[in-house]
């Protein structure tokens, strides 16, 4: 089966009475890139782990390239870089990535760390514990770690914050390499113009459900701050 | 496998360099031996030997529930655990994985713990021991399988260190009659009874399969 990289239709997702996600319909071909945004409890991380198969849709449809995102065959198409890092303090980053590469059945793993560690700049501290790393060290090697499978398809929960000026930058110009290199980029962030840097359009959330969709490149830059300042007064 | 191989070798790593795991349950398990040996009366008697069977696999049950509890909450530090469901292959794999590492380290525990109780209850036990590591090695692989499933149900609940047991206890009876039954056949006559080893085979083979089937469910969030 194939399809666009993503398609959600009347997708929902309850926490006992509480409702997270409410007919969310997203539709994403390949090698596009999207921001979600919004006020804090509109359902942006919600999403994403329904995205990434670690939690399933109460209501709708959500597949990835045509599968159920559940499915097993949809968790290996995608890289997940969440708020945490997802990494184990006492690894060391070689250890980290090796484990991650492991799991997600990476073929000549040890080859293919060696490079990720090169690319992320962590070579040199590649036998280092990861309790000894700063946050944007943890930053890198989360990214790292989060495509080490070579994903086609990567959700970001808000990797900007908590970085330094330079780290964050850093972050900008691998995010642009990715995008140009064709794969398809999914970003939960609070910062409409990091959206605007970042991805060709936009939705932002509100109440679980999709308050504005449009471009969210600078010339919709506008457009949507207004309606993130919207949802957040609403909120 | 792979994926199996690769839980086992970081859940082992991890507690190789912190050891805190495995410490905690045998402190744990050794402070229970020596609550049993100085609260019986009368020193070891017979009648003491005669229940040494059960106050070992109390022993053993008390440091399997702080071991299992451990197992999943180390996996909540930087949502580590969402990091192993992302794995694309079936979660039992995941299961398993985390059994195997459970299984090992509580045998490692059981082994010392083991030579410590049979000092302290004057039990021969090394003319048994490979017997008795099979009746140990079976009845803990019950424990593990169907606490590994529970441990990861607990944990993100907000009382998992009182959930854990209220959910694992009752299921624990029929590898406790067990186990307990081929211990103390070992311990009285040296010969392994079949009976309890065939309860410990069966209900080992059933937690195992409905623990590896349901665990897809029981990651998700």
């Amino acid at each position: 089966m194939s399809g666009p990289a993503l398609r959600a239709s009347g997708l929902g997702k309850r926490f006992g009475r509480s409702v997270a996600l409410d007919g969310v319909d997203l539709e994403l071909p390949e090698g596009a890139s999207l921001a979600v945004l919004g006020p804090n409890g509109a359902g942006k991380s919600t999403l994403l782990r329904l995205i990434a198969g670690l939690a399933r849709p109460t209501s709708g449809s959500l597949l990835i390239a045509g599968t159920p995102a559940h499915h097993p065959a949809a968790r290996a198409r995608v890289g997940f870089i969440g708020h945490a890092s997802l990494l184990y303090a006492s690894l060391s980053a070689r250890e980290n990535l090796l484990f991650a590469a492991r799991l997600q059945r990476v073929p000549e793993a040890a080859a293919r760390v060696a490079g990720w560690l090169e690319a992320a700049g962590l070579a040199r501290v590649g036998e280092l514990p990861v309790s000894h790393f700063s946050r944007g060290m943890s930053q890198r090697l989360a990214i790292a770690r989060g495509l080490v499978h070579d994903p086609s398809l990567l959700l970001l929960d808000e990797p900007f914050a908590g970085l330094d000026p330079r780290a964050a930058s850093r972050l900008a110009a691998q995010l642009a390499s990715l995008r140009a290199a064709g794969r398809t980029l999914l970003l939960v962030t609070h910062d409409p113009r990091r959206a605007a840097e970042q991805c060709d359009r936009a939705i932002v959330l509100a109440a679980g459900r999709v308050a504005y969709a449009g471009r969210g490149d600078q010339a919709g830059a506008e457009a949507l701050e207004r309606a993130v300042l919207a949802a957040s007064d609403a909120a | 496998m792979s994926v199996l191989l690769a839980i086992l070798w970081k859940d082992l790593v991890t507690e190789w360099r912190s050891r805190d795991r495995i410490a905690a349950m045998l402190l744990f398990s050794l402070l229970v031996v020596m609550v049993f040996h100085f609260s019986l009366p009368g020193g070891v008697t017979k009648q003491t030997q005669a229940s040494a069977p059960g106050l070992l696999w109390i022993a053993y049950v008390f440091a399997a529930l702080l071991g299992l509890n451990r197992s999943f909450s180390i996996e909540l530090e930087n949502d580590a655990l969402a990091g192993i469901a992302l794995s694309p292959v079936d979660r039992g794999w995941i299961f398993l994985g985390k059994t195997a590492a459970n299984w090992a380290i509580l045998g490692a525990a059981q082994a010392i713990t083991a030579c410590v109780f049979a000092l302290v209850f004057d039990l021969a036990l090394a003319a048994v021991a490979l017997r008795l590591a099979l009746v140990v090695g079976l009845g803990s692989l019950g424990l593990c399988s169907v606490g590994t499933l529970f441990a990861a149900v607990a944990v993100r609940t907000r009382f998992r260190e009182v959930m854990l047991p209220l959910l694992l206890l009752p299921l624990l009876v029929p590898v406790l009659l067990g186990a307990v039954r081929a211990t103390t056949g070992l311990i009285e006559t040296g010969a392994l009874a079949w009976a309890p080893v065939q309860l410990l085979l069966v209900t080992d083979a059933i937690y195992l399969i409905v623990s590896f089937l349901v665990f897809d469910y029981v990651l998700d969030e």
